[in-house]
């Protein structure tokens, strides 16, 4: 008997571009090869950012050589209602599913591909398992799924048709009404959801998804380290670095006006580096605000600079961009559903100091594995690097109360379960 | 003192003794005592001499002569202000003209346009009058009046095109005035669209009683037969496509109007697909968006493949309105029962298509034709069936107050909480909302469908219930739930509003006499719909009556 088929279905592919959703799926995928008990397939959906990769009349086709991977070559997508507005590429998507007859269909995402393929692939696939993993909030929230209001940039506790229409004041309520209509007509073709940290099933059930078809699965990495940075005993962890895409709700202006009010409080032995990509994707406010900021260090004679821009980095790098810093900083203004980047800070036991809400706050334990500070308050996060930088013996104790980061294997078996259907 | 031996004539085929009285009830009042001999007595003896209008019989204000041409005549005195704005030629021979002239002083005796090879003569009686903010404040005047005017009217064969016109106004006591102006040539969409805006323009200080008062002239019923011949091309020869599996005992066709908003036909499809009882009806979508057409068809050919319905997409290559192209999807039907759906309504029972078949199978009075509950998005009520009301219009004209009634359809239970049982209990009502109206499609047939008079929408579905009632079958209203967020399941245009108009003017000029014989209100008392109105609405009709009856209102008594 072969094993069962899964197929992993991914809003981009990692190599292509970076992000968490994208890594764990890649991850997950990894994973699965690894096991002797499951066969998957990986579709992973491209946008027009890699025009080169589009192939004349193809809408599926491989990746790089590599087996049992997959593109989706996306096309005409509707970001309102998150549907392909192209009948050829929902054929393509059906003809797939028909020739690769998976018995699990795993989505970690509709975005780039189409809400609407989850009822699709039940209509092809009716004896299928499909299982959904939120990595945010993009069902809910009309707003990048991030529940920030564009309002005052506040964090979202629940939608409703007249507080959607208050952050889109040129859609009507009932706009909202119906785009969640639509979301939960296309959720119900789903068996199993999962999500990353433990806050977001409230969340959803909120919504109206039925509790008990939510389950929590941590976001598993392989270990990136190998073993313990060898580093000379320093007087001072005073080098912080911020690990992630440029996007608002990051939150790297935080971190760089923090820096700035160190710097003009006279507080200048310290070092932040910047490491990260896709600055192409924030708000054109935030990117002025990057740009002018890091226009403004590199002004500065050399001596004078506290902060390094690194620039983009792929996970195999991670050893030396960790070996050159104290303190991973997470200074996100959205609920920040999990953070791959916290985990990645623990595999080379960096402290993290990070916002203190949602996934962020479900992880990292305040004054025990970490810092926490008020989401958004670069003024406390100021000083929470000046302690980080003078306290003594700090550093040592939060990185002796941090915990492990969860496994790619973990992540696995927890999945390998959904997939069979047992229970939590 | 003697009066002599009346010389005044009897009869002038010129004069409308009828609209003259309904105009003047004062006269009418004195004919039918026998103080007056007829209207036109009064007119030729005392009603000139005030100030009160010459009736003119409707088909007597205009007179078209072909192969003709004319000279100016002299005048004793010099013409008042006046201009000539816009005259619009379609190639069918509707002419449109607008303008405005100052009639303070003289009379505006006919308004006379010659081109080449024919004349058209307008008594001034045809004219719509508008006010003119802009022309007011021109000349000074401080008081509002009507200067401003447009008309439109069709010649009934081709008039031979030319670069320009002469347009002369005769006056009654004045020089005729006389001006070349250039012809512009639409089309008749687009001078449809041209005569609804100035329509619009014509509803002053938001009120839409001058505007409506301005159609009664001879634009409305011009505005009618120019949209009527749009519509009939424009349904004439539409595209149809089909998608997806056949339904095979097809209990009913669920007829959707698409108008600027493709994307409801994939909404509508995930929202009523996998719902007991849904796989006994067909879709048609009809679209009254041309532009729209390509990305329909791809819309349904994902859609059937995603959701599995069977439907129809019909494309019409342009906007036909609600009723035409309703009437025109409703030929293309195979259900033997016919459901107009707009495009923002999505079920609220899950159970309502098992529902629906239920009540058509069950038969009874209620089954024929019937609307459903309708609900906001936010749970409220939104729609418990349709009752009418009427509004008295006023307008200064001159120094006359101008009045008319004019309906209005009202909803049963707007806003009200959504388990309002009194609007919920099926029962017979006046009228039901074209946003879902479900008929026996052999009954639609019999009443020829909804009418094509209604200018793009609004009306026609009140209209059609009404005709079915004065056939002997009412509307009911039957509780099957579903959503409908009004108004936003197409694009709305400046253009509508001038066709709301022109429909609530033709709504009234059909209905408002019925209704207010005994149609009037939440409580109707028409023998049909005994059992139409909600407990609180019936009381309070009764609290009426009991008032009436006594007149007064005791005032409470001090303890």
């Amino acid at each position: 008997m072969n094993n069962p088929r899964v197929l992993l279905i991914s809003v981009h592919h990692p190599e292509l571009v970076r992000g968490g959703a994208q890594q764990v799926c890649y991850e997950l995928f990894e994973g699965l090869k690894e096991s002797p008990d499951f066969d998957p397939v990986l579709l992973a959906a491209i946008d027009n950012s890699d025009p080169a990769l589009y192939r004349s009349g193809a809408r599926i086709t491989g990746f790089d050589g590599r087996p049992d991977e997959y593109l989706f070559l996306g096309r005409d997508y509707d970001f309102i209602w998150h549907k392909t507005t192209d009948p050829r590429m929902v054929e393509a998507f059906a003809e797939f599913l028909a020739l690769t007859r998976p018995d699990v269909v795993h989505f970690h995402h509709f975005l780039n591909l189409g809400v609407d393929l989850l009822t699709l692939t039940r209509r092809v696939l009716p004896d299928c398992r499909i299982v959904f993993t939120f990595h945010e909030f993009l069902s809910i929230c009309h707003a990048y799924g991030q529940m920030v209001r564009t309002t005052d940039r506040s964090l979202c506790g629940y939608a409703s048709a007249v507080r959607c229409h208050q952050c889109f004041p040129e859609r009507a309520p009932e706009t909202f009404f119906v785009r969640k209509q639509w979301f939960r007509e296309h959720l119900d073709a789903v068996d199993v959801f999962t999500v990353p940290s433990r806050f977001m099933i409230k969340t959803y059930a909120d919504w109206g998804l039925p509790p008990e078809r939510i389950r929590h699965v941590s976001n598993g990495q392989r270990n990136y380290s190998a073993g313990p940075i060898a580093e000379e005993p320093r007087q001072r962890r005073n080098r912080f670095g911020f690990f992630g895409q440029l996007v608002d709700g990051k939150g790297v202006a935080v971190l760089l006006r923090a820096a700035g009010l160190l710097r003009a409080q006279g507080f200048t032995d310290f070092v932040v580096e910047i490491n990260g990509d896709n600055l192409r994707y924030a708000s054109e406010a935030g990117r002025a605000e990057f740009e002018g900021f890091r226009a403004a260090e590199e002004a500065l004679p050399v001596e004078q600079r506290n902060i390094v821009f690194s620039g983009p980095y792929q996970v195999d790098r991670l050893p030396r961009l960790m070996a050159r810093i104290d303190w991973c900083v997470v200074p996100s203004v959205w609920w920040e559903v999990f953070g791959l980047v916290i985990s990645e800070a623990w595999m080379f036991r960096r402290p993290v100091i990070a916002s203190d809400v949602g996934g962020m706050a479900e992880r990292v334990q305040h004054e025990v594995g970490g810092l926490l500070f008020p989401m958004g308050d670069a003024r406390a996060l100021a000083t929470t690097m000046h302690r980080a930088c003078t306290e003594t013996g700090l550093w040592d104790r939060l990185v002796a109360g941090m915990p492990e980061p969860p496994t790619r294997e973990t992540m696995v078996e927890v999945f390998a379960a959904v997939y069979r259907g047992e229970a939590a | 003192m003697i009066e002599s031996p009346d010389p005044l004539p009897d009869f002038d085929p010129d004069f409308d003794e009828a609209a003259y009285l309904k105009l003047y009830p004062d006269i009418a009042a004195a004919v039918s005592s026998g103080k007056r001999r007829s209207g036109l007595e009064h007119y030729l003896r005392y009603g000139r001499a005030e100030g009160r209008h010459f009736v003119g019989r409707r088909d007597h204000w205009t007179e078209v002569r072909f192969g003709a041409s004319a000279g100016l005549e002299g005048g004793p005195a010099a013409a008042p202000r006046h201009a000539i704005e816009t005259v619009l030629l379609s190639e069918s021979g509707r002419l449109f003209i607008t303008g405005w002239f100052d009639d303070s002083r003289t009379r505006l005796a006919a308004l006379r346009v010659e081109g080449q090879g024919w004349i058209v003569r307008l008594q001034s009686e045809a004219l719509s009058r508008t006010s003119r903010a802009d022309v007011e404040a021109s000349l000074g005047r401080t008081e509002r009046g009507a200067l401003g005017f447009f008309v439109l009217l069709n010649a009934g064969s081709p008039l031979a095109i030319s670069a320009d016109c002469r347009c002369v106004l005769e006056w009654e006591s004045a020089q005729p005035a006389a001006k070349t102006i250039p012809i512009r040539v639409v089309a008749a969409a687009e001078l449809r669209e041209i005569v609804l805006g100035y329509v619009t323009a014509a509803a002053s200080g938001g009120s839409q009683v001058p505007a409506m008062l301005a159609l009664d002239a001879m634009a409305g019923d011009q505005i009618v037969s120019l949209n009527r011949a749009i519509t009939e091309r424009i349904t004439a020869a539409p595209f149809v496509e089909r998608f997806g599996p056949t339904t095979r005992d097809c209990k009913g066709s669920i007829i959707i109007c698409l108008y600027g908003r493709p994307e409801y036909l994939a909404i509508q499809n995930a929202l009523f697909t996998r719902k007991p009882g849904i796989e006994d009806y067909e879709f048609i979508y009809i679209c009254n968006s041309p532009e729209l057409l390509e990305r329909l068809l791809k819309e349904a050919r994902a859609s059937a493949l995603i959701y599995g319905l069977g439907q129809t997409v019909v494309g019409l290559p342009a906007n036909a309105g609600f009723a035409a192209a309703n009437n025109a999807a409703a030929r293309l039907a195979r259900g033997r029962r016919i459901l107009f759906v707009n495009p923002d309504v999505f079920p609220k029972d899950p159970a309502w298509a098992a529902r629906h078949t239920g009540i058509v199978e069950a038969g009874g009075p209620g089954s024929r034709l019937f609307g459903a509950t309708l609900f906001y998005d936010d749970g409220s009520l939104m729609h418990g069936g349709m009752y009418l009301e009427l509004d008295t219009g006023l307008a200064v004209r001159g120094d006359r107050v101008e009045t008319r009634r004019f309906a209005r359809v009202e909803h049963y239970g707007k806003g009200a909480p959504p388990d309002t049982a009194a609007y919920l209990r099926p029962r017979p009502v006046p009228a039901v909302s074209g946003a879902f109206l479900s008929v026996e499609r052999d009954w639609f047939e019999r009443l020829g469908g909804f009418s094509e008079d209604y200018v793009l929408g609004h009306y026609e579905d009140a209209d059609f219930c009404l005709r079915s009632l004065a056939a002997g079958v009412p509307a009911w209203v039957q509780d099957v739930r579903l959503w409908h967020l009004e108004g936003r399941g197409s694009v709305r245009r400046a253009v509508h509003e001038g066709a709301n108009i022109v429909n609530r003017w033709l709504f009234s000029r059909r209905w408002a006499e019925l209704i207010s014989t005994d149609l009037c209100g939440p409580a109707p008392r028409r023998d049909l719909l005994a059992d139409v109105a909600p407990p609180a609405c019936a009381a309070s009709r009764r609290d009426a009556e009991e008032m009436s009856a006594t007149e007064t209102v005791p005032e409470p008594t001090p303890a």
